[in-house]
């Protein structure tokens, strides 16, 4: 009976193998470009919550805000062809922790720069995209500038579905070549001059398993190499070398009551500085009706510090750093994304609250005193001209 | 803006169709609906075997003579045909229809067997020269017919359409063949009909469709009664006799192509024998046997 059974199933097998290589079932499942032009404008404001008064030395003092306008232009220029342009001005103000120093009753305080940092970051990116029958392959292009900063990086990204449609393998490269010439003047720097290039590559599959759910899974890895220290951290001396590995999963799975997706993604991220982390990102996706969908997240992260992190560098070490970004805490942060579609717009809004504590994460290690906590607001509109 | 649900009825491949799609603009409405019954008679050109200027005419008119050039779309079609062909063990042929001609059941007459013996040398799948570039039917007189597979094709051909179009939810339904577009139609399914085989008009199930196609195959006419037997007008292509089989088959699958290739299998066979097949194919499935009882699985609502 299981033998008969199986014989049926394989003539299910048959008759859909070969429907499916009629070129109008290869067109369904093909990556589609796009058919008409988007634009797309979005302001962001991003503001760290001042350090409190008991962690620095002089008071309380205020932090980073950035502000970032975006502009996205995606035109279809041939029947498989597609570009798009996205530019990015981001204007920083605020001040960034400094150093750490030990205060008199022997825990450790941060000495912030002093609201002298102003920076302004042009960014610009172009993307070409080609669609074939089973994926589409991009080549990409980006230039960053600032004061104090510059970068140019190249990414090159495919993907290929399986014959069934139902598994999608993609790979990416990229380098990046940066160069760093820190800004002279209120704090000393660590170098005049310096670069650093960095490599990465990504190997992901992800197939649907029914009709409505999707899973997928990646490795990443990245090469950095050249000035990889802070300039502006009075105490700060890191390798001339990392290598960074990252494993990704994600599972998303649409639900016709009530109207709504759930995606669950996972990411450990491991490298050669010790520094090890854990990030479980949770969505649902609300549809209500046929415009409006509502989206709550929450993000949780958790590091481990890097093995020459300390809160008071020793200075006799080869390496050190006192950077809260390489000390170990926990992170979580929950926000809200709304979209809304009338016609051929769609507004979206977003807001973020992300907070951190040494005590939310599973590693141990010493508490920096620079912990940052941040408001994120974001308010965008598209237009689509069909 | 409110979305609107639209519904056009039109003439195609023989029978009435019926496209029912919800969209936010009129003038999109407008420019979908042209473009899907554009692609309908664009296949009911190209595959109807009543149209003289047809590919299958003209491929039927070289019976005998030269190959005739076929395009990949045709190539993929007489695949899809081959593999109904081998999957049916020599049921499922486009070269069949042929032994209409020794049939004439308005009559009330069974005809001689020697009728049938001299169409029957020019039927059968396996004569047919065929590849990816052009096909030749070597005996004059030889005819194929994409009529089990071209309308339930054309469904999924014009719901990719309004997928193309970005049509979030929508129904083909082309004469009972149909197929569903959009994330839309899982929120909100499609509740449809499935012809009564005795009773012109009349639904003998419905059943909610979320995606993928539902195809029907039935021999929809009463069967004649000739010295006390019932005679289907279902002909097996083996034999060139009518199959004592079931009186209607409508399955569900993702495409409706091989939902439709399906029931037309299951029509083949022996009810008995049919029935079986289709518990095992791993689809769902509504039949009506020769007593009017219904069998099978498909979720009625």
């Amino acid at each position: 009976m299981a033998i008969r059974s199986a014989e049926k199933h394989s003539t299910l097998l048959a008759l859909t193998s070969s429907a499916l290589l009629l070129p109008a079932y290869q067109a369904a499942r093909a990556d589609a470009p796009p058919e008409f032009v988007e634009l797309g404008v979005r302001y962001s404001k991003y503001e760290e919550d001042n350090t409190q008064g008991s962690k620095t030395f002089g008071g309380s003092s205020q932090r980073y805000d950035v502000d970032v306008a975006q502009f996205h232009l995606l035109a279809p220029v041939a029947d498989n062809w597609a570009v798009a342009v996205d530019m990015q001005w981001e204007d920083m103000s605020g001040a960034s922790p400094w150093f750490v120093g030990e205060s008199l009753d022997g825990g450790s305080k941060v000495v912030m720069s002093g609201a002298s940092i102003e920076d302004t970051r042009t960014e610009v990116s172009v993307t070409t995209r080609y669609y074939y029958e089973r994926g589409n392959a991009g080549l990409n292009y980006v230039r960053s500038d600032e004061d104090d900063y510059d970068s140019n990086a190249v990414a090159l990204d495919g993907s290929f579905n399986s014959a069934d449609g139902m598994t999608t393998y993609s790979a990416a490269i990229s380098y990046s070549d940066d160069n760093i010439e820190p800004t002279q003047g209120s704090v000393p720097t660590n170098t005049l001059k310096a670069d650093k290039d960095i490599s990465s590559v990504f190997l992901g599959v992800s197939r649907i398993v029914s009709k409505n759910a999707i899973v997928r899974f990646g490795l990443s890895y990245t090469y950095r190499d050249g000035f990889l220290t802070d300039p502006y951290k009075f105490y700060d001396k890191r390798p001339g070398e990392r290598n960074e590995w990252a494993v990704n999963t994600g599972y998303r799975q649409y639900f016709p009551w009530p109207n709504g997706a759930l995606q669950a993604d996972y990411r450990y991220f491991d490298d050669d500085w010790g520094v090890a982390s854990h990030t479980l990102n949770l969505a649902w996706h609300q549809n209500l009706g046929h415009s409006i969908q509502v989206i709550p997240f929450l993000r949780y992260y958790s590091q481990g510090e890097a093995q020459f992190f300390a809160n008071i560098a020793d200075l006799d070490k080869r390496y050190f750093a006192d950077d809260y970004r390489l000390s170990s805490f926990g992170a979580v942060s929950a926000g809200l994304r709304v979209r809304y579609e009338m016609g051929n717009w769609a507004i979206t809004a977003v807001g973020e609250r992300y907070e951190t504590d040494k005590n939310w994460g599973v590693y141990s290690g010493e508490e920096s005193p620079a912990l940052v906590d941040y408001w994120r607001y974001s308010f965008g509109l598209d237009y689509i001209f069909k | 803006m409110a979305v609107s649900h639209y519904d056009h009825r039109f003439r195609a491949m023989g029978g009435l169709c019926r496209l029912r799609f919800d969209c936010d603009g009129g003038a999109v409405a407008r420019a979908v609906v042209v473009a899907v019954e554009a692609e309908v008679q664009r296949l009911e050109k190209k595959y109807s075997r009543y149209l003289p200027d047809s590919l299958t005419s003209q491929i039927n008119a070289a019976a005998g003579s030269a190959p005739v050039a076929i395009d990949e779309e045709t190539a993929g079609l007489l695949g899809f045909a081959q593999t109904l062909w081998q999957e049916s063990g020599g049921l499922f042929d486009l070269t069949a229809g042929v032994l209409r001609r020794a049939w004439d059941f308005k009559s009330g007459q069974l005809p001689a067997q020697s009728n049938i013996d001299e169409l029957l040398p020019r039927v059968g799948w396996h004569r047919v020269v065929w590849d990816r570039e052009s096909i030749r039917l070597p005996l004059p007189g030889m005819e194929i017919d994409f009529g089990g597979c071209v309308k339930e094709y054309a469904s999924d051909c014009a719901a990719a359409v309004l997928a193309r179009n970005g049509i979030e939810r929508g129904l083909v339904d082309l004469a009972g063949d149909m197929a569903v577009v959009g994330a839309g139609s899982v929120a909100e399914p499609w509740s449809v009909g499935i012809s009564h085989p005795r009773r012109q008009g009349a639904a003998i199930a419905h059943i909610s469709l979320t995606e993928g196609g539902l195809a029907s195959s039935g021999d929809y006419e009463r069967c004649v009664m000739i010295e006390g037997k019932r005679y289907g007008h279902i002909l097996n292509p083996l034999t060139g006799w009518p199959v004592q089989g079931l009186v209607a088959v409508s399955l569900t699958a993702r495409q409706c192509l091989v939902a439709g290739g399906s029931a037309t299998i299951a029509m083949l066979k022996p009810e008995v024998e049919a029935l079986a097949w289709l518990t095992e194919l791993g689809l769902a499935w509504f039949a009506v046997d020769s007593t009017l009882t219904c069998h099978g699985e498909l979720t009625t609502d």
